[in-house]
């Protein structure tokens, strides 16, 4: 169960750069998710740790053990994809054995090795079925037999659950993150889904374009995103820009173009100058303006709200989305619990606010916002 | 450690690996390539001889003649193929009917027949054949040139309706409905959307058929025999075989002349086929509404459903089996003694080249498939064409020429005959398996290696038996290749006597009875040795 | 508002197997349908019946009241997007969303004003010139929207659009396509087995099951008052235990017995006292008290918004549920006393062939 170091990978196929720099230290049966778009280099990455791509540059350690000269066969890294690659001509149970055959354990201890692996994946019932005849459920749990059963010490996941119906997937998470900690594995699953990440790991990478931008813990990744890609890709965020203002104990001031003055958390950047403001959708609150009355004639609003008129409320189960339109920002989502459905309807004015440490500022990066917030 | 053992843990090394694919390269380009070409050199060294041929204008003028009429039956033949194999090969892969799997079969005959049978066959139905053969023949076609267009249909067709139908299967069919729920009738989807996607399998099927045209001898020359036409009409691979049998002192220098220019314009083509049907401008612009409508629905496509198959059963299929009417005739005496020799000589030269071509064409075939965007992969892709595309002729009298140091007779002869074998079936071997690992996807490979299997393991117990059925396609498809071949047999040497030779001698001598029930024999032997193979290994492949 | 598409009694049989049976529906115009399911179930199928690209075996499609059954594919004015996204790889976008006008002959600059239009509207004009291959996934589907609604058809089929593209350009893009469509006014029918993206984009659900409707409503009809425990299931997350029947008040208000013997008050239901049952309570419906039914606590997961706690209880149950991410979560192995929202516990018959059974997804 090794620590895995990356440093400062580098691997380009013509002119597109699928590893820039890349490092990453993996921690001894750790489950890291490296999440990122299509494209970001997140499959170079997992074939340059098992050896399947051999990197222009940089290193790559297990325990401090350089992997250079290592062949595949014996890095003891296994694959699990979203193709599944299941040999066709071979049974389920063949399949799982496959691993014990080639590497000649004595035939007893393989047997009972291989029938306890496809025991734990539920699979006991079609062991002499072929791959062709199973479901897209049925395969990705045979191939995490085939995996766990070849005395492998890391397992790396290709985006495994990608082909599944989506109901499929949630139940797989957690079976899956369950199998790997219990074998325990040092686990690298490379995925574009951030549900996924938050839910299964215990670190997040999140990649782009060959680099590593932030990594750490769910809550870490989803609180305190590094850069405004992060704070929109994991979990949605109102994005918009404004000029810091002053600050005081609770937090900084932002002077939106209309002039309206909203919250955010503490920044570096100084005052004057312009700066990207990131507000989850889910952290995003809306209140009623209040209606005025005999004892308050003219309600004030207080400091840090916006008004906004709702467009369209969706109902989507657990959340209720809604988007409105202001004159501050054009478009605003938030995101409630589904008991505040009843509250809203569309054409309400509205006030929305945010906790002031809700609200990340990031300098104007310097390829430009649009280009920044590039999703795919 | 076992010696297994020992072969699998060398597997890892990359060098290992690097110098067995070396060495199969080496093969493939000694063995194969040169020897192949080698005739061009002849043109420094026997200058004196060619130079005379050059001066002297009649032998150039049937020179001229011989390569004019292969070249444009070729063109013609292909053309036509084209024609009629794209709506045949919209039938086989768009379409579901009851007896798709039998006319699937039926279409593939043609290719198992010895071409000098399909000669025979040929010039009996659709002509008037010489006095002494007994069947009836229509009498519609008297021209040679008519006649030898016929014939290279009859085994030119299966090939272009096969690389056809591959690319039309690659083709995303929802392209055709999307187009279809756009306002387009299907023909209008066809001809906008799918026809220009459609030029890589045209480029393919092109040099197949060309190739198969240009370098086909056996067949032609036995169709005019017995036409009576032999010595003056001729296409280049037929020029060869008549010099052959003529003085060498004579012969040299034409031969080396018609085949330096077979060889040579064969190349070019090749290099430019691609180029150029790249540019041809498809109509495809413009659109007819109306028209288009019109061939869509009601009679229309039934009508080219129907022509298509009519074509496949009268032009194709019919003609080639019409050779089986002789059984209808009283059986001669035929010399089973000489039959039965000639047929294990071909068995023997085509099992050998086979296998030969398997050993040596899979390390190829595997760095092609897997390197396709590398320039290595490109140009061991491009030379692996050529064989296939140098008249079978020229290679035979190449090749003699390259190894004529060491000598003929006995079991030399036998040796050079399965080497200039092995160099025209070695691309059908190379191209088959090429197309199965293409299709593999690679991470079964690569899931084994990480799951502890040496490269070497990877191979042979992942992608080996995926790729099984297709290398023993390939091999049958090499094996009935070389049963049939006439051509560069005779160009080689006259001492081998291989069943496809031992007719066209029964033919040349007035013998037609007897050379009829040779090849009804002989292609009877191959269909029982085909469902053989099929039938072994077929067998335990459960999944299948 | 009148009906758009009307279908009666569909049937659709490949060989002897039913991929879709005996299906009726009605669609308004302007109404925007998820047929949502899991794989296999038929949904596909149904929709390429709608579009005409198959004949159905038995049964009528009525688009405005009129037959269209026979008529051919190219006739019936139907956008189809497909989960492939079949750009055609040989034209430039301004010539892909083209395609429709130009095939029905109608003059240069009229296609080429309705290409504009559209790609404007898709906000992808500046990339005109571009080949579908130079694209992005979710670039080539907006594409590939444009290309059907510039038929000018007043209905599109979506099938499963977003399905090959990245999780979150899936989450931006379905909001795009709810947005665009509402605001032309099409009758859409949209294929998928994603459940949060049929809650997101539909007006009205329908889910299927084994080529039959199980169950249609609208999103917050199917979420809160499922009629099957499938549906229960397959939309949204839920806590599904096994149970008895052992009260129902005058009203109807149930109360169960949980395996361990622990008794809950649920919803009303239609069962009789002694039936075997199974309740259904959302996540967002589980609370901790001080006391309730007695839980060990398994797992605590960020879920962004929230935190999802995993436990086990002492009936042997899974049961989880949510808590706001300001709170302070519990430590695992912890014990909690966990208690279900009344009104929000739904209960239902228990399926004879078992509950596994009954939301078997493959």
């Amino acid at each position: 169960m090794p620590e895995i170091v990356l440093k400062d990978l580098t691997k380009s196929y013509g002119d597109t750069k699928a590893a820039d720099g890349l490092s990453l230290t993996v921690k001894d049966g750790e489950y890291i998710c490296i999440l990122g778009p299509t494209g970001a280099g997140k499959t170079t990455c997992l074939r340059m740790i098992c050896g399947l791509t051999k990197q222009d540059s940089g290193e790559i350690t297990f325990d401090g053990k350089p992997m250079d000269k290592v062949p595949i066969s014996e890095r003891r890294t296994t694959m699990l994809s979203q193709v599944y690659s299941l040999f066709p001509p071979m049974t389920v149970y063949e399949n799982v054995m496959f691993s014990p055959s080639i590497k000649e354990w004595p035939e007893e201890e393989s047997k009972q090795l291989v029938k306890s692996m496809i025991k734990m994946v539920h699979m006991d019932q079609k062991v002499q079925q072929y791959p062709h005849e199973l479901s897209g459920g049925q395969q990705q749990r045979t191939a995490l037999a085939r995996a766990l059963a070849s005395d492998s010490k890391v397992l790396l996941l290709d985006e495994p659950l990608r082909a599944l119906d989506a109901r499929l997937r949630l139940e797989l998470r957690k079976e899956l993150k369950s199998m790997a900690k219990e074998m325990g594995l040092t686990s690298i699953h490379v995925t574009h889904d951030q549900d996924e990440a938050l839910e299964m790991a215990d670190r997040i990478a999140i990649i782009r374009q060959g680099r590593i931008v932030q990594i750490g813990t769910p809550m870490e990744v989803f609180q305190n995103p590094a850069t405004p890609f992060v704070a929109n890709f994991v979990g949605r965020s109102n994005i918009f820009v404004g000029k810091v203002g002053t600050s005081d104990e609770t937090g900084t001031e932002v002077i939106l173009p209309d002039g309206t003055k909203v919250r955010s958390r503490h920044t570096d950047l100084s005052e004057g100058e312009d700066a990207v403001v990131a507000v989850k959708i889910g952290s995003t609150r809306i209140e009623h303006i209040p209606v005025p009355t005999e004892e308050v004639p003219n309600p004030l609003m207080p400091e840090g709200y916006f008004e906004a008129v709702i467009e369209r409320i969706l109902y989507e189960g657990a959340t209720i989305t809604v988007e409105m339109s202001s004159s501050a920002i054009e478009l605003v989502t938030c995101k409630l619990p589904n008991r505040k459905f009843d509250d809203f309807s569309v054409g309400d004015r509205v006030m929305v606010s945010w906790a002031p440490d809700k609200a990340t500022l990031f300098r104007i990066p310097e390829c430009g916002i649009v280009e920044e917030l590039r999703l795919d | 450690m076992s010696l297994f053992k020992k072969i699998n843990a060398i597997s890892d090394n990359d060098k290992v690996r690097k110098a067995w694919f070396g060495l199969a390269v080496a093969v493939f380009v000694c063995l194969i390539i040169v020897p192949s070409i080698f005739v061009v050199t002849k043109l420094l060294t026997e200058w004196g001889v060619v130079s005379d041929t050059l001066g002297n204008s009649e032998i150039m003028s049937l020179i001229y003649g011989a390569v004019g009429n292969s070249f444009s039956i070729a063109f013609i033949v292909t053309i036509i193929d084209i024609i009629v194999g794209i709506p045949m090969a919209w039938i086989f892969v768009r379409k579901n009917f009851k007896g798709k799997k039998y006319l699937d079969t039926l279409m593939d005959m043609p290719l198992a027949f010895p071409t000098a049978v399909l000669g025979i066959s040929v010039v009996i139905f659709w002509g008037v054949p010489a006095d002494g053969v007994t069947i009836p023949g229509l009498g519609l076609v008297v021209s040679p040139y008519m006649m030898m267009i016929m014939l290279h249909i009859i085994f030119t067709y299966p090939y272009m309706v096969r690389s056809l139908s591959a690319i039309l299967e690659q083709i995303e069919p929802n392209y055709e409905t999307a187009a279809m729920t756009l306002g387009a009738s299907r023909f209008t989807a066809v001809r906008t959307i799918t026809l220009p996607l459609f030029r890589a399998g045209l480029v393919t099927g092109f040099i197949l058929c060309f190739a198969r045209s240009l370098s086909e001898t056996g067949g032609t020359y036995i169709a005019l025999t017995l036409m009576g036409d032999e010595t003056t009409f001729f296409t280049g691979p037929t020029f060869i075989a008549f010099m052959k049998e003529m003085d060498p002192s004579v012969a040299l220098g034409p031969m080396i002349v018609i085949s330096v220019i077979m060889i040579v314009l064969a190349l070019i083509l090749l290099l430019l086929v691609k180029r150029i049907m790249i540019r041809i401008k498809l109509p495809v612009t413009k659109v007819w509404p109306s028209i288009g409508r019109k061939l869509s629905n009601g009679i229309a496509p039934k009508l080219k459903d129907i022509v298509s198959i009519g074509f496949l059963m009268l032009v194709v299929l019919l003609p080639a089996f019409y050779i089986f009417a002789y059984l209808t005739q009283p059986i001669l005496n035929v010399d089973y003694g000489q039959l039965l020799s000639s047929t294990g000589m071909s068995f023997l030269v085509a099992g050998v080249a086979v296998v030969f071509d398997i050993i040596f064409g899979i390390p190829v075939a595997l760095y092609i498939a897997r390197h396709r965007h590398t320039k290595m992969g490109q140009l061991l892709d491009n030379l692996v064409n050529i064989p296939l595309i140098i008249p079978t002729t020229a290679l035979g009298f190449s090749l003699a020429l390259f190894w004529g140091s060491l000598g003929t007779g006995g079991i030399i002869s036998v040796i050079l005959v399965i080497l200039g074998h092995t160099s025209f079936t070695y691309p059908l071997v190379v191209r088959n398996i090429t197309g199965a690992v293409e299709e593999v996807d690679p991470s079964y490979e690569e899931v084994a290696m990480t799951l502890g299997a040496k490269p070497l393991q990877a191979f042979s117990k992942v992608l080996m038996p995926i790729i099984k059925s297709s290398i023993i396609a390939g091999a049958i498809l090499a094996f009935t290749r070389s049963l049939g071949e006439t051509g560069a047999t005779i160009a080689i040497t006259s001492d081998v006597n291989t069943v496809p030779v031992y007719i066209t001698e029964l033919i040349s001598s007035g013998s037609y009875s007897e050379a009829a029930i040779c090849s009804i024999i002989l292609i009877l032997i191959c269909f029982v040795f085909m469902f053989a193979v099929r039938a072994v290994t077929h067998r335990g492949d459960k999944s299948a | 508002m009148a009906t758009k598409i009307e279908l009666d009694g569909i049937s659709m049989k490949f060989g002897d197997f039913y991929a879709v049976r005996n299906i009726s529906l009605k669609v308004e115009e302007g109404e925007y349908i998820t047929i949502l399911g899991p794989s296999g179930c038929g949904k596909t199928t149904l929709i390429k019946v709608i579009a005409g690209i198959w004949r159905p075996t038995e049964g009528r499609v009525l688009v405005d009241g009129q037959d269209v059954t026979d008529v051919p594919i190219e006739d019936r004015d139907t956008g189809y997007v497909f989960q492939n996204i079949a750009l055609f790889p040989n034209m430039d976008l301004m010539e892909n969303v083209g395609y429709s006008p130009r095939v029905k002959d109608m003059p240069k600059d009229v296609t080429e004003s309705v290409s504009t239009e559209y790609l404007e509207l898709v906000k992808m004009l500046d990339r005109a010139g571009m080949f579908p291959g130079e694209l992005s996934g979710g670039e080539q589907q907006k594409v590939a929207i444009a290309r059907a609604l510039a038929s000018g058809s007043k209905m599109l089929m979506l099938d499963e659009p977003l399905s090959a593209l990245d999780a979150r350009v899936r989450v931006e893009l379905r909001y795009d396509i709810r947005r665009l469509v509402k605001k032309l006014g099409i009758t859409v029918l949209h294929v998928t087995h994603d459940q949060e993206e049929a809650m997101s984009v539909s007006d009205r659900i329908v889910l299927m099951r084994a080529g039959g409707i199980h169950e249609s409503g609208s999103p917050l009809e199917m979420y809160r008052e499922p009629k099957s425990i499938f549906a229960a299931y397959f939309i949204g997350e839920t806590n599904l235990l096994g149970c008895t029947v052992t009260d129902k008040s005058r009203t109807g208000k149930t109360t169960v017995r949980l395996r361990g013997g622990k008794s809950v008050k649920a919803a009303r239901s239609e069962l009789e006292e002694g039936d075997a049952a199974v309740i259904s309570v959302r996540p967002e419906r589980v609370y901790t008290a001080t006391e309730g039914l007695k839980a060990k606590v398994l797992s605590v997961v960020f879920m962004g918004t929230y935190w999802r706690v995993r436990t086990v209880t002492e009936t042997k149950d899974y049961v989880d549920y949510n808590i706001s991410t300001d709170k302070v979560t519990p430590e695992i192995g912890s014990k909690v006393y966990l208690v279900f929202n009344k009104k929000a516990t739904k209960v239902f018959k228990r399926p004879e062939k078992g509950l596994a059974e009954a939301i078997r997804l493959e």
